[in-house]
This record gives structure tokens, C-alpha cells and sequence, in this order.
């Protein structure tokens, strides 16, 4: 009976803080988002004054073009970066896995990029791209070719910043991949070979279907994190040039601090939230599916 | 006949390491250069300390500072997220919760995750201003350690799962407080797996930056938020940009000099078991 | 009467002043003053406020901390601060697009609150009497109570290359045709550029740099502002023709990548050789005479904007005001009031002009070292400033720069076209005018 009581106070013991945690830090400041999106809030004699807006935060955001663009941007760049990091990832680890010497070197190299903040990669990549002086464009001009303004020009701003997020996070879907490859069953290999397959029959017919899993936990990894992202669009571009590269993090942010909108930012805050959930939920259903019982 | 693809890799493999590494070469050779010999794109350049002395000792910068904010911060994050995230980790795994709480909480977890943090800031400023933490570190503390719990608390569930029940019930039978069970038996089980989680959670908080510009004051502001001054400014200043990314690399290369198979083990378990 | 003597019988007052100020109050130098903080942002004369800080400690003991910060964020540690219970900055440099937000707010404690003995030196610029403020009112007007200590009267002024002017015969532009031909002369790409524009969209970038070409066209934002008259103008016939010219100059003689050119980029085509011309404020001319950070020194030269025939030139305000905040001790308070007495000096003010700064005193702005050709600028400043507009009178004047930043940034990038682009943006500030409660129309 002690026993039993001890056992339980043990259990929620050890689940509080967590809880904690994520009910004041987590939940709190999402219905504190919820609750200012029906308000539009000024300052008056140093106190913030709530003044009651109904629903006409959320009714101004379908002509904000800040939203629409940073949507439709967020999953464009979200998508590509990942398909394109995904391609990449999958060869640079099967080509390790196929080398013994100077393994671990190419891993170390590899992962450098991982391990900066995203701050310190944008600026990196600021003054790399810059059409003036930077490592790029010299490069052209030695070759005879006029340097482009990557950032600086509206239809490739937002291919450029997709490839710095593939310069920075790469490097992960590759240690994901060659991990799985790695923990491949020898035995399907060596049958393979005694039968005569040759190295690209194996990866088309053996490795990857074998990786799919693996494939797919790491895509979703990285859409995750994609599409949250800030840092990056921060420093290169400011959302710019136009609405070229707006993403829906930088939108929030915009609205929220820069303009001071809580009231507003905080709708669209909402709004994301929403089709976060969205996402989530179909993304559950397709797994079950796949999996072959209802989610 | 296997001779020739081990070739290619490694060609393909260098290229990709020269790709990598190029932009880090580059830059710390920008930080070197003047400004107007970097603005005109000069190939040869008498190197200069001017910049990296600027970003470290000049009135307007407060680099060392950064420094000293994002280890505190940093760590501090780490030792609590990692404590929180490991006993929540053990009790979901572990203690026989009904279905439905380990449903709603891991639910929870896995949707705060995907919410973009800025959204999220707003409200911490308010929250940390009305318990008077407004200009100290624990406001960035705290915000990052619930930031990261999500990850945490899956890595940790992975790793506290590797422990055998057996090892377990054979210490209920001898006695043992849950507590001992987990410090005593379980901990040194799973504590590569500790080492992991630790240092994924630490990377993240030292390179977050969104939560940090918003809840940083001067004193507390960390590396990203005391880089991003020399970018958005209404004066060029590449050369600091470059002194200052070049400073902010070192410890990345430290942590990958020192914590590689951790870092690894950290990135790769949580999605791959 | 020639000017530099003026400079200098006001400068002689001015260190009488000083000289006063410490034998009458010998507090004022001795009683222990708690180190004041200062919020500032990164800008070009920085460098110039950094050495007027240092010089203020060395001659009277006193510490100040200071807090730099880029442009925006700026804006928003000092929104921070103010919010809180206790303030973390004593001293709020407050830019043109942000003061009235503080004043409005009640985050700004009036400096003859905190110190009523405190006058202010009449050599000083007021800048449109934005220093003034009436709470009760909500008027900016000499007869309010003096809210803020001007510090820099930032304004833009044409650069443009002077060497080559003299090698092709040209003369200075007064008027747009003028600027525009000299532009397409001086135009060869990809070695010059005519003109770099400031298209990029950021926290006040192509809306600053649009509103020279707007007022010297005779348009305007909103009819008046002193008198309460918010009718929207922008979308009126001169808002139209002074887009059309900036679309134009762009086209014929722009640095094609204006849409991404924020300041740093238009001044960094400045200081390689590679504009010919640029419109941009007098606070970033130091680095242009730097050889460290320019390749044209000694070949830059200065004018007022130019505008149409018969009208003057409008220049708008980009100045820097300092307020004391309202939520830190009363000490820290008078810290701020004994630094603003020495800053406010002819001396201080012309040791701030020959670290960099650009002085808010008369004093220093007619001061004879205008004549050498380090202080070139001088002189087109002080015949442009009279005419300096301050384009915002309101609180909500970011939500306003907002909508100019898209809007305009989208029309150089090529996403909407000039009238349609134009028709938008005076939609969507009557739209906010109207919501927001202010007496609105479309002019």
C-alpha cells in the first residue's frame, strides 16, 4: 500500500515539471496569443490600453499581402530545401558508405555547418553573394561572366536562400542517411552480389527501398524545422526584394514587433497555429493509412 | 571493377567538403581585409586586425560579453531542459501512465514544436515583464529550455527505452526507492544517451536567435543577437560581419573536435530508433 | 555681417554658459551621478556621438553606458524598456519615424520637468519644433513643453561626383530635368551607375528615400498635420508625376538593383566609384572622406535635392531627438539633464562637428571650419535644412511607413506598376486613417 502511494507520487513527481512547463510556457502563451487577436492594443500613459476589435484581425488578413506571400514562400522554400537537401544527402551518404579511407574527415567536414547559428550562416552568405565583391561573383569574372545579384533580384532571392538553407542543414540529412545505410543488413548485399546485381541495380533495388523509412523520418524532420524558418531570411533579405522571399516566421514577426500590431499578429499568429494543426492531423492520417489502420 | 566507384565517391565527397568548407575560408579571410579593399573586390589584400579588434574591444560592441551571455544561458538551458525532459521522459516511458496522458502530452509537445518561436516571444515578454525578469538571464533560460524540451523529451524517450525492465524489476524486488531505481540503475544506462541529448540541446540554445532578439537586453543579449547588429545596420560593415562570423565558428569547431561521436549519436537517434 | 561671426560670439556665449553652469552649481560637477544609459542605434555618425560621449566623461567625471543597436532593433529595445516597471535606459535616441510614438505613449518625461531651470540654448535647431510637445494637446509646437534634446538634424542631401562634373562640364542640379540629364550623362554600365536608389523595403528605407522627389514635387503625405488635416495627398496628381520621375530615373539612369539597395548598398555603390549620384543623408557622409572605407575620397560633393522649377527643395527629416524616460530613478533622470546642459553648448557642439557628428547649434553649423573642404557639407546643409519637412506628426506613422515601404519596394521591383501602386497605397493609409479615428479624406 506505501508502496503503491510511493509509486505514485514518484510518477507525478517526475511528470510535473515537464508539465509545467509546457502548460505556463507552452499552452499560456498560445491562449494569451488567442485572447489578443480579438483586441487591438495602444499605449496610453506608459499602460497598454486593450481596445475590443471583434473579429476584425482576423477579417484584415486575407488582404495582408505579408501573409499570403509568407505562406505560399514558406512552403515553396520549405519544399524545395528539403527535396533538394534529401537528393543530396542520400548520394553524399551512399558514397561514404562505400569508402573506407577518410570516412570519419568527410563526416567531421561535413557536419561544420550544423553546429553555426543560423545567424552567423546568413551572414556568411551575405557577403559570399554579394554581386560586388563576394566569392561568386569574382568567380564569374574570372570566367568572363557578369555576376548576379542572387538576393538582390526578385525571381532568384528565394532560390538563393533555399540554397543556403541546403548549404546549412545538408549536412544533417546526410549523418540521418548514412547512419540508416550504415545499419543496412549485410546479408542482402551479399546475396545481391552473388547473384550478380550490379552497384546500381543494388541502389535502386536494394538500398532504397530499405532507406524509405528512414528517408521519410528525416524529410519530416527537416520540414519541421523549414518551416519555421528565420534566421536566414532575417539576415539576407528582409523579406525582399518585394515579397520575394517573405516567409510566414518573418511576417510575425514584421506585424507583431516592428509595427507593434499585437492585436494583428497575434490573428495571424493564430491562423498558423490553426493550419499547423491542420498539417498535423492530415499528416497523422496519411500514416495511418499507410500503415494500413485508422489514425 | 570496385575501384572505379570508390574513385568517384571520393571525388564527389572532396568536391563536397571544398563546398563546405570555401564560404568558412572566405569570410575569415574577409575579416582580415579593410573595407574599401573588400568593397572593391581587391585579389590581394594586406591583412589587418582592424576589425577583429573593433568587434572585440570597441565601445559599440559588446562580442566578449555576447560570449559570456550565451555559455551562461547556454548551459544553464541544457542542465535544466536535460533534468526536466529526463525524468518526464522516464515517468511517460516508464511509470505506466494511462494511454490517453502520454497521448496528449507527447501531442502537445510534437505541435509546440512545429510552432514558429517568434510567434511565441511576444507573450514570454509579456509574461517575464510582469514577474520582473525583464533584464536578466533567466527570461532566455527559460524560453529556451521550453523551446527545446520537445526535442529533448523525445531523444531521452529513446534512450530510457534502451534500459532492460529486468534490470529494473530485479531492483524493485531488492528494495529500491524508484528514485534510486533511476539515479542508481537506469542513469548509467542511458547516460550516453544523456551526453547526446545534452549537447544537441546546448547547440540549439547557442544558436537561437529569434526568442534571444526579442527577450535580450544588452546585458543578456547573446552571439546571434550581437552579430546581427553588424548586419542590419545603416552602415556597411562587412569587414566586422565577417571578424564577428569568424569569431562565433571557434566553438563550434571545439564542440566538434571534442563531442563528434555524441553530436552524432545525438542527431541520429532520435529519428532513427 | 559674415556668418562665422555669429558662430563665434555664440560660441563665446555658449562656453560663458558652461563656465556658469559649473561655478554657480558646483554640484553639478561633484555630486556622484549614477552612470547613465543611453539607447542608440548603429549609424554612420555614431563614430562622431561615441567621441562627444567619451569627451562629456573626461571633462566631467560622469559615466555613460551606452547601448548600440542596428536601426529596427533600436526601435524595439527601447519599446522594450519603456514598457517595463523600471526602465533600462535613461536616454532614448528617438528617430524621426518613432518619437511621436513616445510621446504619444507617455513614455517621455518632459527634460523642464526634471530640471525646471532648464532652458534651452537658443543656437539650438529645433527641427520643426519636433522637440516640443503639449500632452494635453497632442501638439508638437514651440509653446509645449520642450520633451526631447535634438542631436542630430539628419536630413538628405544630393551626393554627386564632383570630379567627373568638372571633367564633363556639368552643372549642379536644381531642378529634376537637371538631375535626371546629368544622371543619364554620367550613366555607363556596368563601370557607373547615374543614380543608386534606395528601393530596398525595411524598417524606413525607400518611403525616406522617396519623400525628397514627393515634396519637391509639391505633393505631400497628408494636407496638415499641425492643424489636424489628415486628407491623403499621396494619391493626388503630384504624387503620381513624382513617382513617374523616380520610375524614370530608374529606368534610364538607376542602379538596376535599387529594389535591394537599403542604405549600407547605396552607400556602399557611393564608395566604390560605382553611383554617380545618390540622395542620402548627410549623417552617412563620414565614411564617403575615409580611405579606409572609400574609394572616392576628396571627389564626393553635396547640394540640396533638387526639386521642380519655382518650388524649393524638400528634404525630410530623418533627425534624432534624445528624451529621458519617464519609468527611471530621478537621479538617472538628472544624469540625463546635466549631460543635455553640456551637450546643448557650443563647445560640445563643436567638438561633436570635428569627431563626425552633425551638430544641432547654429554655432557649429556656421562655424568658419565650413570653409575647409573636410566640411564641405556644411554649407548645402544649412541652405536646405530651413526647408526640412518632418513627414510624420502621429503615433501611428510606422503602420503608415509600413504601407510606403511594400508598396513603393514593390513598384521599383516590378511586382505592381507605378499608378497602380501609388492608388494602393493612399487606399490603405485612408483605410487606416479612417479606422484609426483621424479627420481623413482623399486630397
Amino acid at each position: 500500500m506505501a508502496q503503491a502511494q510511493a509509486d505514485r507520487a514518484f510518477r507525478y513527481a517526475t511528470l510535473t515539471p515537464a508539465a509545467l512547463f509546457l502548460v505556463a510556457l507552452g499552452v499560456l502563451p498560445v491562449l494569451n496569443l488567442v485572447a489578443m487577436s480579438f483586441y487591438t492594443i495602444v499605449w496610453k500613459n506608459a499602460a497598454a490600453d486593450w481596445q475590443k476589435a471583434g473579429l476584425a484581425n482576423y477579417a484584415a488578413i486575407p488582404g495582408d499581402p505579408l501573409f499570403s506571400a509568407g505562406l505560399w514562400n514558406t512552403v515553396v522554400f520549405a519544399l524545395a530545401s528539403v527535396v533538394i537537401q534529401m537528393i543530396l544527402a542520400f548520394f553524399l551518404a551512399y558514397w561514404c558508405s562505400r569508402v573506407r579511407m577518410g570516412r570519419t574527415l568527410y563526416r567531421t567536414v561535413l557536419i561544420l555547418p550544423l553546429l553555426v547559428p543560423g545567424i552567423v550562416v546568413g551572414a556568411i552568405w551575405k557577403l559570399f553573394l554579394n554581386p560586388e565583391f563576394g566569392f561568386l561573383g569574382q568567380m564569374l569574372g574570372v570566367v568572363g561572366l557578369d555576376p548576379i545579384d542572387w538576393l538582390g533580384e526578385a525571381q532568384t532571392a528565394l532560390f538563393a536562400v533555399v540554397m543556403v538553407d541546403v548549404w546549412h542543414w545538408t549536412p544533417f540529412c546526410f549523418l540521418l542517411l548514412l547512419a540508416g545505410i550504415e545499419g543496412l543488413p549485410r546479408d542482402v548485399y551479399e546475396a545481391a552480389s552473388i547473384d550478380g546485381a550490379r552497384p546500381w541495380q543494388e541502389l535502386l533495388w536494394i538500398t532504397l527501398p530499405m532507406m524509405l523509412p528512414t528517408i521519410l523520418v528525416t524529410a519530416v524532420f527537416r520540414f519541421v524545422v523549414a518551416f519555421k524558418v528565420f534566421d536566414e531570411v532575417y539576415l539576407l533579405t528582409g523579406g525582399g526584394p518585394g515579397t520575394a522571399t517573405q516567409v510566414i516566421s518573418y511576417t510575425i514577426y514584421q506585424r507583431f514587433f516592428t509595427e507593434d500590431r499585437a492585436g494583428f499578429g497575434s490573428a495571424i499568429s493564430v491562423s498558423v497555429i490553426f493550419l499547423v494543426c491542420l498539417m498535423l492531423v492530415l499528416a497523422l492520417a496519411a500514416r495511418g493509412r499507410l500503415q494500413g489502420r485508422p489514425a | 571493377m570496385r575501384r572505379t566507384p570508390a574513385l568517384a565517391a571520393h571525388v564527389a565527397l572532396v568536391l563536397s567538403a571544398l563546398i563546405v568548407m570555401v564560404p568558412f575560408v572566405w569570410v575569415i579571410g574577409a575579416g582580415f581585409r579593410t573595407q574599401i579593399s573588400l568593397l572593391m573586390g581587391e585579389v590581394w589584400f594586406s591583412p589587418t586586425l582592424a576589425s577583429f579588434n573593433d568587434v572585440l574591444f570597441s565601445r559599440a560592441s559588446d562580442f566578449v560579453r555576447n560570449f559570456q551571455n550565451s555559455l551562461i544561458i547556454g548551459l544553464s538551458s541544457t542542465v535544466l531542459c536535460l533534468t526536466i525532459a529526463t525524468l518526464a521522459a522516464w515517468s511517460l516511458g516508464r511509470l505506466h501512465w494511462p494511454r490517453s496522458v502520454v497521448v496528449l502530452f507527447l501531442g502537445w509537445s510534437l505541435l509546440f514544436h512545429m510552432l514558429p518561436p517568434v510567434m511565441l516571444a511576444g507573450a514570454w515578454y509579456s509574461m517575464v515583464r510582469a514577474v520582473h525578469l525583464e533584464n536578466t538571464h533567466a527570461a532566455i533560460i527559460l524560453a529556451h529550455t521550453t523551446l527545446n524540451l520537445p526535442m529533448a523529451l523525445w531523444l531521452m524517450g529513446v534512450f530510457v527505452r534502451e534500459v532492460p525492465q529486468e534490470l529494473l524489476d530485479a531492483a524493485n524486488i531488492d528494495g529500491a526507492s524508484p528514485w534510486m531505481a533511476l539515479w542508481k540503475i537506469a542513469r548509467p544506462i542511458f547516460a550516453p544517451g544523456l551526453a547526446a541529448t545534452a549537447i544537441m540541446i546546448f547547440i540549439f540554445s547557442w544558436n537561437e536567435f529569434a526568442v534571444a532578439l526579442v527577450l535580450a537586453v544588452k546585458q543578456t543579449a547573446t552571439v546571434p543577437v550581437g552579430i546581427a547588429k553588424y548586419a542590419q545596420g545603416y552602415e556597411i560593415q562587412y569587414t566586422q560581419m565577417a571578424a564577428s562570423a569568424a569569431l562565433s565558428i571557434i566553438p563550434a569547431v571545439i564542440l566538434l573536435i571534442l563531442g563528434q561521436r555524441a553530436i552524432v549519436s545525438g542527431l541520429t537517434s532520435g529519428a532513427l530508433k | 555681417m559674415p556668418t562665422h561671426f555669429i558662430g563665434r560670439r555664440l560660441a563665446t556665449a555658449g562656453l560663458a554658459a558652461t563656465a556658469l553652469n559649473v561655478v554657480a552649481r558646483p554640484g553639478f560637477a561633484q555630486a556622484k551621478l549614477p552612470t547613465l544609459s543611453i539607447v542608440i542605434n548603429n549609424s554612420p555618425w555614431f563614430d562622431g556621438f561615441k567621441s562627444v560621449v567619451d569627451q562629456y566623461e573626461k571633462e566631467t567625471g560622469n559615466k555613460v553606458e551606452l547601448d548600440v543597436n542596428p536601426f529596427g532593433g533600436s526601435l524595439e529595445k527601447q519599446r522594450s524598456s519603456v514598457r517595463s516597471a523600471k526602465g533600462q535606459y535613461d536616454i532614448l535616441i528617438m528617430n524621426s519615424s518613432w518619437f511621436a510614438e513616445m510621446y504619444f505613449g507617455g513614455f517621455c518625461e518632459a527634460i523642464t520637468d526634471v530640471d525646471p531651470s532648464f532652458k534651452l540654448d537658443p543656437g539650438i535647431y529645433t527641427c520643426d519644433d519636433t522637440c516640443f510637445f503639449d500632452p494635453a494637446s497632442k501638439t508638437m509646437t514651440a509653446q509645449g513643453k520642450l520633451y526631447s534634446m535634438p542631436v542630430n538634424p539628419n536630413i538628405p542631401l544630393l551626393y554627386y561626383r564632383g570630379d567627373l562634373y568638372k571633367q564633363r562640364g556639368l552643372t549642379v542640379p536644381k531642378t529634376f530635368d537637371e538631375l535626371l540629364a546629368n544622371a543619364k550623362a554620367l550613366h555607363k554600365p556596368p563601370q557607373i551607375y547615374g543614380i543608386a536608389q534606395r528601393g530596398a523595403r525595411g524598417v524606413a528605407a525607400v518611403s525616406y528615400d522617396f519623400y525628397p522627389y514627393l515634396y519637391g514635387f509639391g505633393g505631400g503625405l497628408f494636407r496638415d498635420q499641425k492643424a489636424g488635416d489628415y486628407t491623403v495627398l499621396l494619391g493626388n496628381d503630384k504624387g503620381h508625376a513624382a513617382m513617374d520621375y523616380y520610375m524614370k530615373l530608374f529606368r534610364e539612369a538607376g542602379h538596376p538593383k535599387a529594389a535591394s539597395f537599403d542604405q549600407a548598398e547605396v552607400l556602399q555603390a557611393v564608395a566604390t566609384g560605382k553611383a554617380a549620384h545618390a540622395i542620402a543623408v548627410i549623417a552617412a557622409w563620414p565614411q564617403v572622406d575615409d580611405p579606409s572605407k572609400s574609394a572616392v575620397v576628396d571627389k564626393m560633393e553635396l547640394a540640396p535635392p533638387p526639386s521642380l522649377p519655382g518650388l524649393p527643395t524638400g528634404p525630410a527629416l530623418g533627425h534624432w531627438l534624445a528624451g529621458i524616460s519617464k519609468n527611471v530613478p530621478d537621479d538617472h533622470k538628472r544624469a540625463a539633464v546635466a549631460f543635455f546642459r553640456w551637450f546643448q553648448t557650443a563647445d560640445a557642439q563643436i567638438f561633436y562637428t570635428r569627431a563626425g557628428g552633425v551638430p544641432v547649434h547654429k554655432a557649429a553649423l556656421e562655424h568658419p571650419m565650413g570653409q575647409e573642404r573636410k566640411y564641405r557639407w556644411m554649407k548645402p546643409m544649412a541652405e536646405a535644412l530651413p526647408h526640412a519637412i518632418n513627414p510624420f506628426r502621429f503615433p501611428e506613422s510606422p503602420e503608415v511607413v509600413a504601407i510606403l515601404e511594400l508598396g513603393l519596394n514593390r513598384v521599383i521591383a516590378g511586382e505592381t506598376m507605378a499608378a497602380a501602386g501609388i492608388d494602393t497605397m493612399t487606399d490603405q493609409i485612408l483605410k487606416l486613417m479612417t479606422e484609426k479615428g483621424y479627420r481623413t479624406g482623399r486630397g
